[in-house]
């Protein structure tokens, strides 16, 4: 071998002439499956040609990758093709060429074997014109799997006409040397991970350089993404995710070089060698420092109190109870009790009801702090990252512009980035001898400030921010102070009061709401601000940060060595930065430490700053209380006190480190002992890994049975789950937190819904699938949580709070531990967040979580994908997000492609036009770039990436939206039928707006098929199914539960008929409607007109209150009782006065009333006469209902 | 069990029937339509009540109160009478449970608490203010002196064009036509209606009265019991 082939033919016929000697040593040389033991290279016998546009045509789409792709896909039967067969290939074509028996299939196969590698000896001809041979591949014997890029077809061409060796099936691993691959599915990792497996680039960067380079520098990691613009993530998540953060970018991070020869396999060496070969797993340095990170949460800000009294209004323990000044009135709480007790308010507003935790996740104040800050904590860390692997560019984000852009409505900083100031060197890496400047930046009262931007006039008031306004909750309120305006502090108010006990201390208090949108914009800007100065930053909380500042100072220290405090300077330009970006003040401290930096930003308080230098830290140091240390709480306090009398860190000083070891325990008087000296040894924490997700609830848990609690606790396991996704984790252990109501405390504990005084237990569990792996399945999470809590065997009324916690995280990504239990297939659960950020979200909620709560998700930002190019294709987005759904066009079927439809064939060639665009500008080498390929790639794809972050931003933010309405119409809005079509339809577009998706479609089609189908009338009668329909599925994908949708029904009361006018009282207006009332008016009417008769006017007025109420039409039975009762009382009283005329006119009424003549007898007849006409009137309605009369006896 | 809370719909039917039949015991004990050794005093509603021993009494009331029950739930009630007549059959007195539907409750709703309504311990109070009225009836309508021969009858009155639902089982339908001068839209325009008590739950209203017929007044106004003493007031 190694002699060049000298073909000049063109057609294929010449290639099979018996004379042709050159090839036929081709082909005996060829390798072909399964032919291991006598490998002889194909390589020298082809004549590789010098394609100087290669590349060029790398992107020139071929219909047949779509056959090799095919190939791929075939059963790989394994056979060798005889060598005297593929001999006699020229003088019997139809061994090869001919049609193949029914049944054939092994014939079939070994021929196509034969037709590819006769393929590819053609490819190394083809007009090679030049006897120049590369031959860097030679002894390379390649599979290229799935999708890559450049295409298959254009690899095959390089390979071949390199030298290498390329085979379309991977019958035995053992014949191939290398697998190149873009993308790979978990399985096949673990199948290769013996393999080579190198990216595409490897060989395209090869022939550039004419040589092999070292293969070791373009390991496939199964992050690499394969095609950025493409859009879609990987659609699996590979096995070694957890190790792929440091090499984000896909190029190469070691240039292509010209040494490490030794990695280069050598032409001819036995390529059964290669299993030993082994994939170099890259040693994720955070891996390492996660294991020093300490306590990630560092909890939020506490109060620090001189008096010890804590101010909280919910305290769980009795001890922490007993230390907090009587903040509700009562010991339980009457409201509470009093709606407790009724039972649709109960059904709407605790944990019973359907929307709870939605509503309490939204109102949380505690909820979004720790959002926040994990957010926060996410964004420094990525943030720095990039700048690790040192591809961020400096940029000092305009906190002024971008900010309001990036901002869009739901309380969520996901898509937000920050940007770090380009690093020297990494902040934490640096050389300790270097004397570091830490400042403490904290926002003073920062609720309230914020509050007070658009406030102006509450400036230098007393304000408090706190969920009760105005009077709402009057005196009583528990309503918590959040923050609280120095001027309120003056009072003596503290945060963490209630409401209740700051009026009494100032009752002029103001309170303004939470405004969560404007504390993280703010917050935001803060942040950038930072950012912007920072070698390091720590997020504590959202008005909270720790920032190592060193190398700006020393800059500023150089520029102005003069200055006296540069440091002190460089926080009041931090200062007036963010105070002109957000309106708020900031309060620094100055320190070469944390915990110094601490103690002098409550120096600087307010509005100020304050450098702690090291010569006054003693002096500075000596008047302190030990709580006032940070991370020394009253525990340690009242410990020194009781043992040692005394809590002053001056006089403490005096103590030996082991009295304070022996005192506090041993770490705790070590760390006490160096802070009393100004010694404290953290370091500022930006990327510690998240260590446990945890939902916790404990307001509002009220249970009736067990079924409730079930309920609620499957409820926060879906929400722990879609945290757990979020960051992409599953957990392996389990930790229910139960707060269980104190025998001794009332059944409403004074905080309004609160938990009271409560007993506390802690319960953990392994937490795994039924196949031993980690998981954060909502079903497992539930099943296990709803194990735990039924083990405790409380009262469900008892409960209190719930928290459901996962540990022992591992990413959702990484494999599990390989030796735990038995062998798995390597199948792994599908991602959420891998499709298109956009679709998972709203899927997500509205589908089956949209009858359960919403709850903001926030999948990584990584995983973004660029919203902003909204592909209005109409027939596509009918189908599905093209975005998500286009398969790359290497695997689209041409034919399929070219019987599509005109315009639709348009789209779509416009649309893989512009993915295609990019990568062109990167490897569309020309060959002038060629020799500096390593200056234009970095550059160009971290312009890509950056692009395509601030994009992201600028994108709307559809994803972290609370309100999931906003969100489906949005969604909706995608679909392409437009409201007119829908109102033809005869559908509300408004109602169908608010349809879950499944169901839109069936809606969509029925109403289609329907107005196809016939007249009017069908249409008319379908549409009305079809809001039936509607009515009926929304009402029950709404609610599983068992709680009514519709108002409870109410009782209906008539109103009862009253006597508006008391006769004789004119100017009177007055209603009489009970029974004594109404005989009052009649006797005094009775009384008035005793020596005249009544008028008509009047007992017509009665008549008709005495009919009216005996109607049973017009009242009740209680109205005809009431009617009976004035009647007989009426009756009482002209018995009273005009009884002797009772039997006379009763007996003989004409009799009387004709010859009425005595002084009483007018009057009196006329009474008896006019109460036996009304009396006449009410027996009549009565008689309706009851009939006879009514009896007065 | 008493409670604060309101009363659901079917809370409402039950205690309804089962004040009922709470109530006919007592009209049979007070009206003495039983020898008042045939009944046993027991305690109900924080009241004295009388109960019938006699076990075929006892399940003709308890079956017909059933079926009473099952009209109620659907509303098609407007009166159940207690009619107590002589030997031929002629009705002396009328005990009148009328009930009133006031709210329409979908099924789904009928254990849902109605809002606003009375609750179930007012309601049980309400009962007693009942049964005690219904103890002392006869201070109104008198002691009952028309013999041994007199018997009872539960009639049930539906609203107009209401028919009782068919019975889902084998048996026979139990109710049957009544006789018209037993029933309230047979009372002449002389009977004399008092009117005990009454209650408006807000979701069923109940009333109790009693209708003493022109028969039996007139038969006190004349002792003679006799076909004479009609004879002379016609």
């Amino acid at each position: 071998m190694g002699e060049p082939l000298a073909t000049a033919g063109s057609t294929s016929s010449d290639y099979f002439e018996p004379e042709d000697p050159a090839f036929n040593e081709a082909l005996q040389n060829a390798v072909l499956p399964g032919d291991a033991e006598d490998v002889s290279q194909l390589d020298a016998a082809l004549n590789p040609e010098d394609y100087p546009d290669l590349i060029r045509t790398q992107h020139t789409l071929k219909r047949s990758h779509s056959m090799v792709e095919d190939l791929d896909e075939t059963l790989s039967f394994h056979h060798v093709i005889p060598l005297e067969q593929r001999q006699g290939l020229s003088d019997e074509d139809e061994e090869t060429y001919g049609a193949s028996a029914f049944g054939g299939f092994g014939q079939y196969m070994r021929r196509k074997r034969a037709k590819l590698q006769i393929q590819n000896a053609q490819m190394d001809d083809t007009d090679d014109k030049s006897s120049e041979k590369s031959r860097i591949f030679q002894g390379i014997a390649i599979y290229i799997d799935g999708w890559t890029q450049p295409s298959v077809q254009d690899l095959r061409q390089l390979i071949v006409k390199h030298g290498g060796t390329f085979h379309a099936y991977l019958d035995r691993k053992a014949i191939v040397t290398h697998i190149i691959t873009c993308s790979l599915t978990p399985a096949k990792i673990q199948d290769w991970k013996h393999m080579k497996i190198v990216t595409p680039d490897w060989l395209v960067k090869s022939v550039e350089a004419g040589a092999l380079l070292p293969w070791k520098d373009f390991i496939f990691r199964p992050d690499d993404r394969a095609d950025e613009i493409q859009g879609t993530k990987r659609t699996q998540k590979s096995l070694f995710d957890g190790f792929v953060s440091q090499t984000k970018s896909r190029t190469p991070t070691n240039p292509p070089s010209d040494d490490s020869p030794a990695d280069k396999p050598k032409a001819g060496t036995n390529t059964l060698n290669t299993p030993d070969a082994s994939i170099e797993v890259p040693v994720h340095q955070e891996m390492e420092s996660a294991q020093s990170a300490l306590n990630l949460l560092t909890g939020p800000k506490r109060s620090r109190s001189k008096y010890h009294t804590i101010y909280m209004t919910d305290p769980a323990t009795k001890e922490q109870a007993a230390r907090i000044p009587g903040y509700a009135a009562d010991k339980s709480n009457p409201a509470a009790q009093r709606v407790m007790a009724n039972p649709e308010w109960r059904s709407a507003h605790t944990s019973v009801a359907p929307d709870f935790i939605e509503g309490y996740y939204k109102n949380s104040r505690l909820h979004h702090l720790a959002t926040w800050k994990a957010e926060l904590k996410n964004l420094v860390s990525e943030a720095q990252d990039r700048v690790e692997n040192g591809v961020a560019e400096v940029i000092k984000v305009d906190a002024e512009s971008n900010l309001d852009d990036r901002m869009e409505d739901g309380v969520s900083m996901r898509r937000t980035e920050l940007n770090m100031k380009s690093p020297k060197a990494k902040g934490k890496q640096k050389a300790e001898a270097e004397e570091k400047v830490i400042m403490h930046c904290d926002f003073d009262s920062f609720f309230v400030s914020a509050g007070l931007v658009d406030r102006p006039h509450l400036r230098g008031k007393p304000v408090v921010v706190c969920h009760s306004q105005g009077d709402q909750g009057g005196s009583s309120s528990t309503s918590e102070i959040a923050s609280s305006s120095y001027e309120a502090r003056k009072f003596g108010i503290k945060n963490g009061m209630s409401l209740q006990q700051a009026r009494k201390l100032c009752p002029s208090i103001m309170t303004i709401p939470y405004e969560f949108e404007r504390y993280k914009r703010f917050s935001l800007q803060f942040y950038t601000i930072l950012m912007s100065h920072a070698d390091d930053l720590q997020a504590v909380s959202v008005d909270e940060a720790l920032v190592d500042v060193t190398t700006s100072v020393a800059q500023l220290t150089a520029k102005h060595p003069s200055n006296p405090d540069p440091a002190k300077e460089f926080a009041e330009m931090i200062r007036s930065e963010v105070k002109r970006a957000t309106g708020c003040e900031v309060s620094i401290g100055i320190a070469h430490n944390i915990m110094l930096a601490r103690l002098a930003t409550r120096r600087a308080k307010p509005a100020g700053s304050y450098h702690l230098v090291h010569d006054d830290v003693a002096e500075f140091m000596a008047p302190l209380e030990i709580m006032d240390l940070w991370g020394f709480g009253w525990a340690t306090h009242n410990k020194a006190e009781e043992k040692l009398g005394v809590t002053i860190l001056g006089e403490l000083a005096k103590k030996s480190k082991s009295t304070l070891c022996d005192t506090l325990g041993k770490g705790t008087g070590e760390t006490l002992y160096k802070a009393i000296r100004g010694i404290d040894e953290h370091k500022l924490e930006s990327d510690k890994p998240r260590k446990s997700v945890s939902c916790e609830i404990n307001y509002g848990i009220r249970f009736e049975n067990n079924e409730q609690a079930e309920g609620f606790i499957r409820q926060m396991a879906a929400e722990v789950a879609r945290r757990l996704d979020a960051v992409e984790m599953r957990g392996r252990s389990l930790t229910l937190k139960i707060m269980k109501r104190d025998v001794n405390s009332p059944v409403e504990p004074p905080k309004f819904l609160g938990h009271g005084a409560c007993d506390m237990f802690n319960k953990q569990t392994p937490l795994a699938t039924s196949g031993g792996q980690a998981t954060s399945d909502d079903k497992v999470i539930g099943d296990h949580a709803w194990r735990l809590l039924k083990s405790f065997n409380f009262d469900p009324k008892d409960l209190r709070g719930i928290g459901i916690q996962i540990q022992k995280l591992e990413s959702s990504s990484t494999p599990g531990n390989p030796d735990a239990g038995q062998a798995q297939l390597p199948f792994k659960r599908l991602e959420t967040p891998t499709k298109s950020e956009h679709d998972a979200c709203s899927s997500r909620n509205d589908t089956k979580d949209r009858d359960i709560f919403q709850v903001v998700v926030q999948p990584p930002s990584d995983d973004i994908v660029d919203v902003s190019h909204t592909v209005d294709g109409h027939g596509l987005s009918r189908a599905q997000d093209p975005r998500t759904e286009l398969p790359s066009f290497s695997q689209v079927d041409m034919e399929v492609f070219d019987a599509l439809p005109d315009d639709v064939r348009k789209e779509l060639e416009a649309e893989y036009k512009r993915r295609l665009d990019p990568p062109e500008s990167v490897s569309l080498g020309n060959p002038a770039r060629r020799p500096e390929p390593r200056d234009m790639f970095p550059k160009i794809t971290i312009k890509g990436t950056n692009v395509k972050r601030i994009t992201q931003q600028l994108a709307p933010k559809a994803r972290s939206t609370i309100s999931p309405k906003k969100h489906n119409i949005f969604r909706r809005s995608g679909i392409s039928i437009t409201d007119d079509e829908l109102r033809e339809l005869d559908i509300d577009p408004e109602v169908f707006a608010l349809l879950p998706e499944d169901m839109y479609r069936e809606q969509l089609s029925l109403a289609r098929q329907a107005k196809k189908s016939g007249g009017i009338a069908a249409l008319v009668t379908e549409a009305n199914r079809e809001r039936i329909e509607i009515k009926a599925t929304y009402r029950r994908s709404r609610s599983p539960s068992l709680y009514p949708k519709k108002p409870p029904p109410k009782a209906n009361y008539l109103e009862p008929v009253g006597i508006k006018r008391p006769g004789g009282q004119k100017g009177e207006r007055l209603s009489f409607t009970e029974t004594e009332d109404v005989q009052k008016v009649i006797q005094s009417w009775v009384e008035t007109y005793q020596q005249h008769p009544p008028y008509q006017k009047d007992i017509d007025f009665f008549a008709k209150f005495l009919v009216q109420s005996a109607d049973s039409s017009r009242s009740t039975d209680t109205g005809m009782e009431k009617s009976v009762a004035v009647l007989k009382w009426w009756l009482m009283l002209i018995r009273r006065y005009w009884g002797m005329w009772e039997h006379e006119v009763g007996e003989d009424g004409v009799d009387a009333e004709s010859g009425g003549s005595g002084s009483n007898l007018p009057v009196g007849k006329a009474w008896w006469k006019a109460f036996r006409h009304v009396k006449e009137q009410v027996d009549l309605v009565a008689r309706k209902k009851f009939g006879g009369s009514l009896s007065l006896r | 069990m008493t409670s604060d809370v309101s009363l659901t719909f079917n809370q409402t039917v039950r205690g309804i029937t089962e004040f009922i039949e709470v109530a006919i015991h007592a009209i049979l004990y007070v009206r003495q339509v039983y020898p008042t050794d045939l009944f046993v005093r027991r305690k109900k509603y924080d009241t004295p009540v009388f109960q019938s021993r006699h076990p075929s009494l006892n399940e003709y009331i308890s079956g017909a109160v059933k079926a009473i029950g099952e009209e109620l739930v659907l509303g098609n009630v407007d009166k159940v009478v207690v009619v107590i007549k002589d030997k031929n059959q002629v009705a002396l007195e009328r005990f009148i449970f009328s009930v009133q539907n006031m709210i329409e409750v979908e099924p789904y709703n009928k254990d849902t608490s109605v809002q606003e309504a009375m609750s179930s311990a007012a309601l049980g109070q309400y009962f007693r203010a009942f049964l005690v009225k219904l103890n002392m009836v006869e201070s109104q309508i008198g002691q009952m002196y028309l013999g041994e021969d007199v018997s009872f009858a539960i009639v049930l009155e539906l609203k107009d064009d209401r028919s009782p639902s068919v019975s889902h089982s084998k048996d026979p339908p139990p109710w049957i036509p009544a006789d018209n001068q037993h029933t309230t839209a047979g009372a002449s325009t002389a009977a004399q209606l008092h009117m005990l008590r009454a209650v408006d739950t807000g979701i069923i209203n109940l009333s109790l009265a009693v209708q003493e017929s022109e028969e039996k007044l007139r038969r006190e106004r004349e002792p003679e019991i006799d076909v004479k003493g009609k004879q002379r007031a016609v």
